[in-house]
């Protein structure tokens, strides 16, 4: 039966409707575990910070996986990478940030390699020793938000302390470095925390940080100088030694303070860029606001001339030497020394009373340049203030420029439109003791020394030979003179003893007993003591009866 | 035409999973007990493919974590190590014991993986009705169920660690949450490899295409 389906080959329905779907109970198992991964993918994620890049220059302690960015000793990251820049110059650093640091990501934050170091000024990172290098980090102020920064080849040794940072501009570095102490009047302060060559490379920016209770003594007057170790100056006023403690002494430091003249002024703002001196000595001398420049040629050495030597007017000073050189004469084809000098009328007007400072002192800064060059014109011409080279220390020979008045100095011709003006000089005193040296020299080899030798060899035989005469004639009256002496001696002691002989003879005439005359002057003085009675009688009568010289003698009576 | 041609699928009978007693089943949709030791009659497991399937993806997800996060944390003089399977291999291989990172790699990270992709295969060509291969086949899925265990070295490695390393100042070893995961993976694929039926491979065949290859 071909034509007759096939009913048995047709399929069977079913009672139940079939389940369409039916899943296994088992599918929970796979989305229970898809359910587990991704929350842990999803709690990952959001933990999961940025991830940044460092730049170093050198990856040395640094591992992937291994190394921390340690912010306040706790740690903000982990490095995951670590390879080389395209130039294969540089190291990239990628570190993963936890979530809740990625607010410090900022644009000024900084990281350094933290690894220990043991410096002068103190030893740190000893921490590492165990643990191994870590990334320090330090955040920044800024809001705005970055990925890639460049690593610090030196940690800032100050990292969140209050404080202030400012920038010291010097010529070099000399003996300072990172942790190199910062002083005020002798205290430890701050430090300094790093130092970079200026784009130009003429001069060094030291940055300093000075601690937050002594931040507000630096003020926009305030002068920063050097103390590193000890500071030796030698110049025309001697020698000098300074130092300002042990470590300085040894590491070398940074003082500041404020000049005597200034006033406190306004706190430094941070970042406050302030000269670098060399020493306290210029770093306090007060700033010289109008300074005239002139130019001296000497005639003489200057060996000992230095730059910043004094000028001074009657030994005070008044300025300082700018400039040591020589000039050539075109004409002449002649070096002559070259001393440039700036004339501070300001340090002249501290030198008079003060009553008359501030008088003279608007007299000669504001001077028309007329008027001042008049009144130069004047002092030089008629007065004769000259330049002079002299000696400062004999020790050392330095020398220093003196102006003094000198009324006798020739005359001399000075360009009174040259600028800077060249004023007239006068030989120094050691100089002008050289040329009178000279001169008496060259009048001593004037002297016509050999006639003057004839002529006094000729006077000694003279006198010789006069010699000789005398001693001849004093031999003759010896020989002739002294016997007839001795004669004519001998004859006065004979006369002598005839007058002795007479006299004794007078003698024994006159008063021997046999002459008349002792018997006469006998009676006579008889006579004369007599005489001399008589006379005491009359007076003695006289006292007694005075009236007997009117009435005569009585009558005596019987 | 061999013996082999008739398998018990197509003669109506049924072989005991535990004591291979061939008996006829109860009914055709209820095959019921074995009559000698009392074990399920099954004629195929049951939902066999789907249940493998889920198992395979539960332990395929479970294989990312298990990669990625840390299987061990060591803490040593206050700074803490966390170690992912593949990093332990890295580390192994670059302080130059090449072996034994070998060793790791490929019982703990090619294993597991070449297990999920054998299965993957394995349940594929039975969607499809391959009869290709049917001998290779059924040789991997032996190898599969033998080397499953295997795996779960790692986990008895860090077990250990961290049961021995507590040298509580100075070091001490934690688990990480990547050894759960890996854990879960091994687990799984072992349960996915039991509940595979194996002779799904043959079905598609007949038992004809037994000789080739």
């Amino acid at each position: 039966m071909a034509d007759a389906p096939d009913l048995d080959a047709l399929p069977q329905a079913v009672v139940t409707r079939r389940k369409r779907l039916r899943i296994s109970i088992i599918w929970i198992i796979p989305l229970l575990a898809a359910m587990v991964a991704i929350g842990i993918a999803i709690q990952r994620v959001r933990s999961e910070g940025p991830t940044i890049t460092i730049v170093f220059k050198g990856a040395e302690g640094i591992e992937a996986g291994k190394t921390f960015i340690r912010y306040k000793d706790v740690r903000i990251g982990l490095v995951s990478a670590v390879e080389l820049s395209e130039d294969y110059s540089r190291v990239l650093v990628k570190a993963k940030i936890a979530k809740h640091a990625a607010g410090l990501m900022v644009a000024d934050a900084n990281f350094w390699v933290v690894e220990p170091r043991i410096s002068l000024s103190g030893v740190s990172g000893l921490s590492t020793l165990l643990s191994g290098n870590y990334i320090g980090f330090q955040a920044g102020a800024s809001s705005e938000s970055q990925s890639s920064f460049v690593a610090l080849d030196e940690p800032p040794i100050i990292t969140d302390q209050p404080g202030r940072q400012y920038v010291l501009k010097t010529p070099t570095l000399g003996s300072l470095g990172v942790g190199t102490p910062i002083y005020y009047r002798r205290l430890n302060v701050g430090q300094v925390t790093g130092y970079a060559l200026t784009p130009d490379g003429k001069s060094v920016d030291v940055t300093v940080f000075v601690h937050a209770p002594y931040d507000k003594y630096v003020t926009t007057n305030t002068r920063f100088w050097m103390v590193s170790g000890v500071n030796v100056t030698l110049d025309a006023d001697g020698v000098r030694v300074r130092t300002e403690s042990l470590a300085a002494l040894l590491a070398g430091g940074v003082a500041f303070d404020l000049p005597e003249f200034a006033t406190h002024g306004e706190p430094a703002p941070s970042n406050t860029e302030f000269a670098l001196y060399r020493y306290r000595g210029i770093a306090m001398k007060e700033p010289d606001p109008v300074e005239r420049r002139y130019v001296l040629h000497f005639n003489e050495s200057v060996r000992g001339l230095s730059t910043g030597a004094p000028v001074t007017l009657y030994g005070l000073p008044v300025g300082e030497v700018t400039d040591v050189g020589l000039d050539l004469d075109a004409k002449t084809l002649v070096f002559r020394p070259r001393v440039a000098i700036t004339f501070v009328p300001d340090r002249l007007i501290e030198q008079l009373p003060p009553g008359e400072r501030m008088r003279s002192g608007v007299m000669m800064t504001e001077m028309s340049p007329e008027a001042r060059l008049r009144m130069l014109r004047r002092i030089v011409d008629e007065h004769g203030l000259r330049a002079q080279l002299r000696t400062g220390s004999l020790l050392t020979g330095e020398l220093y420029v003196a102006f003094e008045y000198f009324p006798d100095a020739p005359k001399v011709k000075v360009d009174w439109t040259r600028d800077p003006l060249e004023l007239p000089v006068v030989p120094g005193s050691l100089a002008s003791i050289e040329a009178k040296l000279g001169s008496i020299l060259t009048k001593i080899d004037k002297l016509p020394l050999d006639a003057i030798g004839n002529d006094v060899r000729s006077a000694l035989a003279t006198l010789d030979k006069t010699l000789k005469d005398a001693n001849a004639f004093v031999t003759r009256v010896d020989t002739e003179l002294v016997p007839e002496g001795a004669k004519t001696l001998d004859e006065l002691r004979r006369a002598i003893a005839d007058a002795g002989r007479v006299i004794k003879n007078a003698d024994a005439t006159l008063f021997s007993k046999d002459s008349p005359a002792p018997q006469d002057l006998r009676d006579m003085l008889q006579e004369i003591t007599r005489a001399a009675r008589s006379v005491r009688v009359l007076v003695d009568y006289l006292e007694r009866h005075p009236d007997t010289l009117l009435r005569g003698k009585p009558t005596e009576k019987p | 035409m061999t013996a082999a041609q008739h398998t018990a699928a197509r003669a109506g009978l049924v072989s005991c999973e535990a004591c291979r007693l061939l008996s006829r089943p109860a009914s055709t949709s209820t095959p019921g007990f074995c009559r000698r030791c009392g074990e399920k009659l099954e004629s195929r497991h049951h939902a066999s493919i789907e249940t493998t399937w889920a198992l395979v993806i539960a332990a395929a997800i479970c294989y990312i974590p298990a990669n990625v996060l840390p299987v061990l944390n060591t803490t040593s003089l206050g700074e803490t190590e966390a170690d992912t399977i593949l990093g332990g291999v890295a580390f192994l291989y670059a302080s130059g014991s090449w072996p034994l990172a070998l060793i790791v790699l490929i019982a703990s990270v090619m294993i597991p993986l070449g297990k999920l992709v054998a299965l993957v295969y394995l349940m594929l060509t039975i969607q499809r009705g391959s009869i290709a291969n049917n001998r290779e086949r059924t040789r991997l899925y032996r190898i599969v169920e033998i080397i499953g265990r295997w795996s779960m070295l790692d986990v008895f490695v860090v077990a250990f660690t961290v049961a021995l390393v507590q040298l509580q100042p100075l070091t001490s070893v934690a688990p990480g949450a990547g050894v759960l995961f890996f854990a879960a993976v091994v687990v799984l694929t072992m349960l996915a490899a039991e509940s595979f039926d194996p002779r799904l491979i043959w079905d598609a065949s007949g038992g004809q295409q037994a000789d080739h290859g």
